[in-house]
């Protein structure tokens, strides 16, 4: 029968198999493959949502899935009973200082790595990667020690200068890949023009590199904002703790206070969001110069 | 090394040239003129490398060879850590036990993720409707932080009725027994490890992603042409193609991902009965939560050193001539 309604495929005696050998790809395994993948990733997020509008009672005693009932009291809970308000502040001021001390010596410090000659250069720009890939947790113990010494320790002041460590390391290599872009024509016309090095960097390279440079701040940020092993190290005052770390302030020995630890989370995961969305169509093409922590 | 040599001397050459040919009188001798700027802007950087991150490297393998407890004075013992480590009664099989742990822990993360990753890159690379909002979507996990994922993943597999997965099995599924994810010995380490893929997998997918964005389309074309159908396109264009990609991506994500202590704090603080001892955590552990002893923690840390050795150094080497190709 089959052969009857499609003569033209006498060569192919199965059309049903043909056509899904054709079309399987699009029209069956790409929407299914995208389908568990969203839901996969995805399901976590509805957790957070659920528990965090959920009252006690529909969160510990009589637990579903979907809420049943509204409320915003965990909401209220973390703004009027506890230091979540502190938390934010010191998350903001930690990780906006970070960005922008990193940034400034980072800028400088790319300049002269791509485009000034002198002894060394090749040695620092080494330098710099390799301290960026030695992972953090290489170095705890002695920072630590090293913080204690120093006084460094129970202060914002003090976590903002250890972020250093892995703040400027990477937003100078992600600098240095950006201002590799910047054709040599251009600083060599300016220079022509008797413009000095310096302010080639002012004229050229800044102006020419902000949307880049804008995206290197925005990930310095993240990563500052996201930051806890150093926190949990450095910090013990409630007044000075950043928001990772305040998190677990609603974790009691065994007793995990859920719906105030999924409204925190989700309203301490809303800035890094937030940065990821508005600077998604770079993330790709920074990655791809491998300068971009995972 | 011999890439970026050349690329060195190129951009010299050029600022050279330009020196050369217009000589407009007010420039200062160009060597002595670019040393000075030079060290002046890369002093900052130089200072917290050396103060940040070299000092405390070194102090650290100094501290490995004391017995020093937070505050405490500290004494020379030589070796003595190192020995406690390998072969004490008090802490080599609890350090072996790391040293398993972490291997499991890293390989079967970072294998997965890889393969999960290629499945999503392959995917998103197709065209279809609302493809850039589904790839956005697919990286939320990405821009999370960890130990955010990692409490939130504590509260999913609770051993409670009121976790989420148990409350699946037991609504939707007629379970009648709770499974204990985190506090079983046999069951938390690969717990864990779902949750590192969880959130990992997409740093492989964006990775892959623009792996397969820069193979040239006309290879696929030309390859059609010739025959090639779907499978051998794959194995003769995408895999080679991609190969750079996923070594650079594997290189830094086993690194990361050994080093990574938030998921287990955040879930098992090592438990139960060191089952998900990785040796950050077990640095941790000896330095700073139980033990104190800063001395042997640093020793945990010197000893593991080794592995990413190899890593980082294959990685600048990748990374710094990949600049010069720029």
């Amino acid at each position: 029968m089959q052969n009857a309604t499609l003569p033209t495929t006498d060569h192919n005696p199965h059309p049903v198999r043909r056509w899904l050998r054709r079309n399987a790809l699009h029209s069956i395994i790409l929407p299914l493959g995208i389908t568990i993948f969203l839901i996969w990733t995805l399901f976590p997020y509805f957790w957070i949502l659920a528990t965090s509008v959920k009252p006690d009672r529909d969160i510990f005693v009589n637990a579903t899935i979907f809420p049943q009932r509204f409320t915003l009291e965990h909401y209220r809970y973390i703004f009027d009973s506890s230091d979540f308000r502190v938390y934010f502040r010191n998350s903001a001021i930690v990780a906006v200082t970070t960005t922008l001390a990193a940034m400034a010596i980072a800028v400088f410090a790319a300049y002269a790595l791509t485009r000034l000659r002198f002894v060394g250069r090749e040695f620092i720009a080494r330098t710099t990667i390799v301290t960026y890939l030695i992972p953090a947790s290489l170095l705890f113990i002695p920072l630590f020690q090293v913080a204690n010494q120093f006084n460094l320790t129970d202060s914002i002041w003090g976590l903002v200068i250890i972020y250093l460590i892995f703040s400027v390391p990477f937003s100078t290599w992600m600098t240095i890949s950006y201002f590799n872009t910047v054709p040599s024509e251009l600083q060599d016309a300016a220079l022509v023009d008797g413009a000095s090095k310096v302010r080639s960097l002012f004229t050229i390279f800044i102006p020419l590199s902000l949307p880049a440079l804008a995206v290197v701040a925005l990930f310095t940020f993240t990563v500052a904002w996201n930051e806890f092993l150093f926190a949990l190290l450095l910090i013990s005052r409630d007044s000075q703790k950043t928001i990772p770390l305040g998190l677990t302030e609603f974790v009691r020995g065994d007793t995990y206070q859920w719906g105030p630890l999924m409204a925190g989370s989700l309203l301490a995961s809303l800035p890094p969001v937030v940065v990821y969305f508005v600077s998604q169509r770079w993330v790709v093409s920074g990655l791809a110069g491998g300068a971009i922590k995972g | 090394m011999n890439k970026t040599e050349a690329s060195d001397s190129g951009h010299g050459g050029g600022a050279l040239g330009a020196d050369t040919e217009h000589p407009t009188g007010k420039r200062k001798p160009r060597f002595g003129q670019e040393w000075r700027l030079g060290y002046s802007f890369t002093l900052p950087l130089v200072l917290v490398l050396v103060a940040l991150v070299a000092y405390p490297f070194f102090s650290g393998i100094v501290l490995s060879f004391q017995n020093k407890t937070i505050g405490g004075e500290a004494t020379w013992v030589g070796f003595g850590n190192y020995a406690d480590l390998l072969f004490g009664e008090q802490y080599a099989s609890i350090f072996w036990n790391t040293v398993r742990v972490s291997l499991i822990y890293t390989f079967v993360s970072v294998t997965v993720k890889l393969v999960f990753g290629l499945l999503m890159a392959l995917m998103v690379n197709e065209k279809f409707r609302g493809r850039m909002l589904i790839r956005a979507l697919l990286f939320l996990p990405w821009a999370t932080p960890t130990i955010i994922v990692a409490l939130t993943w504590r509260w999913i597999l609770d051993g409670s009725i009121n976790g989420l997965v148990n409350l699946f099995r037991v609504e939707y599924l007629g379970a009648e027994t709770l499974i204990q994810f985190l506090s079983d010995p046999d069951r938390a380490l690969w717990a864990v490890i779902v949750v590192v893929i969880w959130q990992g997998t997409p740093f492989y997918t964006m990775m892959l992603l623009a792996g397969l964005q820069a193979i040239p389309s006309d290879q696929y074309e030309a390859a059609s042409l010739d025959g090639a159908n779907a499978l051998q396109r794959f194995r003769d264009i995408t895999i080679p193609g991609l190969t750079p990609a996923i070594t650079i991506t594997v290189l830094l994500s086993s690194i990361w991902t050994a080093n990574s202590i938030n998921f287990i704090y955040a879930m098992t603080r090592g438990g139960p009965s060191n089952s998900t001892m990785t040796f950050p955590m077990l640095a941790y552990e000896i330095g700073i939560a139980g033990g104190r002893q800063l001395g042997t923690a640093a020793a945990v840390s010197v000893l593991f050193f080794p592995l990413f050795i190899v890593a980082i150094y294959i990685m600048t080497k990748r990374m710094l001539s990949s600049e010069g190709q720029n």
